[in-house]
């Protein structure tokens, strides 16, 4: 198995005058999730699209297993775009037959059951599952997830977890889109893009780097809030506690003046460190 | 209500395409149509045949155009340039009066060739100028005495009532086709591209081959049990004869039908949507409505807009079915439409493919950006 299932070196993606994706180079290895991290906009579905061979970069190189995407390579991706890809005029059933045949695998050994109902009547989250069903039913080296749980409740994101956890234990590399954090924690490695280019890369831990955020306890956070909007500051309100970040102390402690509150320091939580990280760059 | 027209106009303004075919369309179809819409023959080629065929074929004037004079053949002949397209009607002199075939097939030449042929053997038609003629070479007061010539036996061949229905029906069937093959196939990939899915395909192991041929194949079969419903109907409601091989005419509909399709697969392979894909299959199909032949002779046609029509695909289907089914040509009289018909279908199908190509591999496809190694490679 190659070390790298998909890679990109150095790709830029121009549509026109606006620059989607500017030298990003990212690799996916066997047996890992990586999470493509982003706020809309950022560019996670135009280089994944790019990594799959389905838009051409306007510099830069795309290798899936090594080579240039082609069509030997597809035989080993499992891909599940945002639209889900599905038929909705055909059943689940209907669906799953279709890409078992293109895919060239027999009936499988355990069948997960599903309405007999056309995809389109069906509700997201079943939608959702027949098309995770879909793309492993060939038992993919590849998995691309372009934002699989969006629109799906907890339980069943849950589910879809495992099933992504269960894909990369059995060797299968997992490229992932999301711009929810909670997903974002349960990758091996993150890539954090925004405005197109990438802003920060690596584990968890590598991503937080310790950061620390400011707590701000106050009996009256409604006015504490005001003060500091008012000091050009923005603060996150959790709980009933604000959050800002360390760097703020001074200007913070400044604005809240003679205001009754208490400030500790505590570990940044992955969304704290996204919003930071990318508001940083701009 | 203003803001819903003015939001209607916004929307239109955007929409270019559409736009352009509600302006510049109307105008086009208008000069095309105008140009090609003639009933009136003034042409009608003619072959003359038998032992007075020379002094015959001397006495033809306008509309009638001679293709061919041949002086040793007989009736037998006459028939077989008919049948085989070289002429409209065939002169058979020698032997009392002389016999005129036409050829019922070409509806509005065959009635053009009756009235002419009519005018021909009008009794006393060339008397008056005959006698002026005489007058000058006869002394004066020689008696002249003309007889009137014997007035030819006309025959239709092919379509004896000039019935319209028996010229009509094997086109109908091609316009059937037509509508079958380039007007739904065209929403078959632009459906795709709409729902999301032709992105799932792309990234599946799939050729274009794999799609075009998995695409087309069940429009094949469905127009194909059109075909064969709309000929057994045509034959057993308006009794249209089946005079040649129906290997033969199920080949040029098979043919004509890959056509068909592949145009009707690339239109919807450069449509962004359903209504941008209907407009163009409109733009390719109301030409072949009115310019193939079917409803106006091509040889009335403005020489400027006729050769619009030998690069639509009915106009050679029209000329097969009604080759084969009013006519009964053999291969030889029909490799024409044939060849043409397989040069279309392989210019079709080449850029049909071509456009799979580049939704399927858009790394690979045409038109797309050269690969350029980044100024800044990384490790």
């Amino acid at each position: 198995m190659a070390d790298t299932l998909a890679e990109a070196r150095g790709v830029v993606r121009r549509f026109g005058g606006h620059v989607a994706v500017r030298d990003v180079s990212v690799a996916v290895h066997p047996g890992e999730v990586l999470g493509l991290l982003g706020a809309n906009g950022a560019g996670k579905t135009t280089l994944l699209r790019m990594l799959l061979g389905l838009l051409p970069p306007t510099q830069g190189e795309v290798l899936l297993f090594g080579a240039p995407p082609s069509l030997t390579g597809r035989r080993r991706i499992g891909y599940m775009p945002q639209g889900l890809g599905l038929y909705d005029d055909l059943t689940p059933e209907e669906n799953l037959r279709f890409a078992r045949a293109v895919f060239g695998i027999g009936h499988p050994q355990s069948e997960t059951k599903f309405s007999d109902r056309a995809v389109g009547w069906l509700p997201l989250g079943v939608q959702r599952r027949v098309a995770f069903t879909q793309v492993l039913q060939h038992g993919p080296q590849l998995l691309v997830l372009d934002e699989p749980t969006s629109g799906v409740d907890p339980l069943m994101r849950a589910r879809l977890w495992q099933q992504v956890r269960a894909a990369a234990d059995d060797g299968a590399g997992v490229l992932i889109t999301t711009h929810h954090m909670e997903e974002a924690e349960q990758c091996d490695r993150l890539v954090v893009m925004a405005d197109g280019q990438v802003v920060a890369e690596g584990g968890l831990d590598e991503i937080l780097a310790g950061e620390e955020v400011l707590v701000i306890e106050t009996p009256d956070w409604p006015q504490a809030m005001s003060l500091l909007e008012a000091a050009d500051l923005q603060p996150a309100l959790v709980g009933r506690s604000l959050r800002l970040a360390a760097s703020e102390e001074a200007l913070a402690r400044q604005a809240l003046g003679s205001l009754e509150f208490r400030l500790r320091r505590a570990p940044a939580s992955l969304e704290e460190r996204f919003v930071a990280i990318a508001t940083g760059r701009r | 209500m203003r803001a819903m027209i003015v939001k209607e106009f916004l929307q239109l303004r955007r929409d270019r395409r559409t736009l352009a075919m509600m302006i510049v369309l109307p105008i086009m179809l208008l000069v095309i149509f105008g140009y090609a819409a003639s009933f009136d023959v003034s042409r009608i080629s003619a072959v003359v045949v038998g032992a007075q065929a020379k002094n015959f074929s001397q006495r033809l004037k306008a509309p009638f155009s001679l293709v061919g004079t041949y002086p040793g053949q007989g009736a037998a002949a006459a028939r077989r340039d008919l049948r085989d397209g070289k002429a409209d009607v065939a002169f058979v002199t020698g032997g009392g009066s002389t016999l005129v075939f036409i050829n019922g097939a070409d509806l509005f030449s065959a009635r053009a060739a009756e009235t002419a042929v009519a005018r021909l053997s009008a009794p006393g038609a060339d008397m008056p100028r005959l006698q002026a003629e005489l007058k000058k070479v006869l002394p004066p007061g020689a008696e002249i005495k003309l007889v009137a010539p014997v007035p030819p036996r006309v025959k239709i061949l092919y379509n004896p009532g000039l019935k319209t229905t028996l010229v009509m029906v094997p086109g109908i069937a091609g316009v059937i086709l037509v509508f079958v093959g380039t007007l739904i196939a065209s929403l078959g990939v632009v459906r795709e591209r709409q729902a999301g899915t032709l992105e799932q395909l792309a990234v599946m192991p799939l050729s274009p081959w794999d799609v075009l041929i998995g695409k087309i194949a069940p429009y094949f079969a469905v127009a194909a049990i059109d075909l064969a419903l709309v000929l057994a109907v045509g034959m057993w409601l308006f009794g249209v004869p089946m005079r040649g091989s129906w290997v033969l005419l199920i080949l040029g509909a098979l043919l004509f039908l890959f056509v068909t399709l592949s145009i009707g697969v690339l239109i919807s392979s450069v449509s962004q949507n359903q209504g941008q894909a209907m407009q163009l299959a409109m733009l390719t199909v109301l030409p072949q409505i009115l310019l193939s032949g079917l409803i106006f002779p091509l040889s009335s046609m403005a020489a400027g807009v006729r050769w619009i029509s030998y690069l639509l695909p009915l106009t050679y289907f029209v000329q097969i079915s009604r080759g084969e089914m009013l006519l009964g040509q053999p291969l030889r009289d029909l490799w024409q439409p044939f060849l043409y018909l397989a040069v279309l279908g392989l210019v079709a199908v080449t850029f049909a493919i071509l456009r799979f190509h580049r939704l399927l591999n858009p790394s690979q496809g045409l038109g797309a950006p050269r690969r350029v190694q980044s100024a800044e490679a990384r490790p």
